[in-house]
């Protein structure tokens, strides 16, 4: 039974937070340097957007190329870098499209604009995710304490999912970083499972100015 | 432990990102309220369970979450192959018919 003394409706003003908010990241970050052999930080509040369809049907495919005026990467495990985010593969009729939060809108308009008449899904799952940044020189080594993947098998373009401890990401490496992709719920077991596997190289976490 | 290639993701991958989904192209009665007890007992309870050559679904849990077929030794682990359900089906009811 709701109480008398909540507060009233109109005072209520959600705050947005990222999944690893509790973590208090930002005020713990650092330059990168030497002295440390992991560096991680939460890419947070990022858009999400699960798009469904088949990839063996033109016109589906055709669509989602002139809504997001990229190519939908249709091979499996295969991905795309776009000037606003990324596309992944994530199995034959899945695709999840990340941008920046204020961007999510408008693409995902348009693709549900072009999709109208197309047997399709298009679905904002921005509250759905989050993404961890992973870099340094044994950052390789941390992730191979974490998942089952044969992380010699992840060049650039390919994303995969796979398992981390318990749970399950996907994973893809751009430059010098990885990226973890996974549910929000699972930010903070994922977090505190890279600090301890780092803790013999040494963690940090890192300043951000990557905006993938 | 063991490996299987997905036919959706085409890579070999740990058995752990996988799950069993049981014996494959069981037929489920057409008409499930007119079987009879004895007959529907044995479509849900009663498997092949060889020692040997299994036809059995997996689903790629943490990867695509498609579910697919593959043929495995269950004395041994050595498989032939994954196929989607609609490729399996086709080899499968090949070897049935010469079974
Ligand atoms: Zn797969």
């Amino acid at each position: 039974m709701l109480n008398s003394t909540t507060t009233n409706i109109s005072e209520f003003s959600p705050v947005m937070q990222s999944p690893l908010h509790p973590f208090g990241l930002t005020s713990k970050q650092e330059k990168v340097n030497d002295g440390k052999g992991v560096w991680a930080n939460e890419i947070p509040l990022l858009g999400y957007i699960s798009l469904r369809g088949n990839s063996q049907n033109a016109a589906f495919v055709n669509a989602v190329n002139s809504a997001l005026n990229v190519a939908l990467p249709t091979q499996a495990c295969s991905m795309s870098y776009t000037a606003w985010g990324s596309i992944l593969w994530l199995s034959p009729d899945e695709w999840l499209i990340t941008c920046k939060r204020d961007q999510r809108a408008s693409l995902q308009g348009a693709l549900e604009t072009a999709l109208a008449d197309i047997h399709s899904q298009v679905v904002d799952n921005s509250g759905g995710y989050t993404t961890v940044l992973l870099k340094g020189k044994n950052a390789s080594e941390v992730l191979h304490h974490c998942t089952v993947y044969d992380l010699n098998m992840l060049q650039a373009g390919k994303v995969v999912g796979t398992t981390f401890g318990k749970l399950n990401f996907y994973l893809h490496q751009h430059e010098d970083g990885y990226y973890l992709v996974f549910r929000r719920s699972f930010a903070d077991y994922i977090w505190r499972y890279l600090e301890r596997s780092a803790l013999p190289y040494g963690f940090g976490i890192a300043q951000l100015n990557d905006g993938l | 432990m063991f490996v299987i290639k997905c036919p959706h993701c085409f890579e070999a991958r740990e058995e752990e990102e996988f799950s069993y989904g049981g014996e494959a192209f069981v037929a489920r009665p057409t008409s499930p309220e007119t079987e009879s007890e004895e007959s529907w007992g044995d479509y849900l309870f009663m498997k092949r369970n060889p020692k040997g050559w299994h036809w059995e679904m997996w689903g790629h849990s943490t990867g695509c979450r498609k579910f697919f077929v593959l043929k495995r030794n269950t004395a041994n682990h050595t498989t032939v192959g994954a196929w989607t359900l609609a490729e399996a089906r086709k080899i499968y009811d090949a070897e049935e018919a010469t079974a």
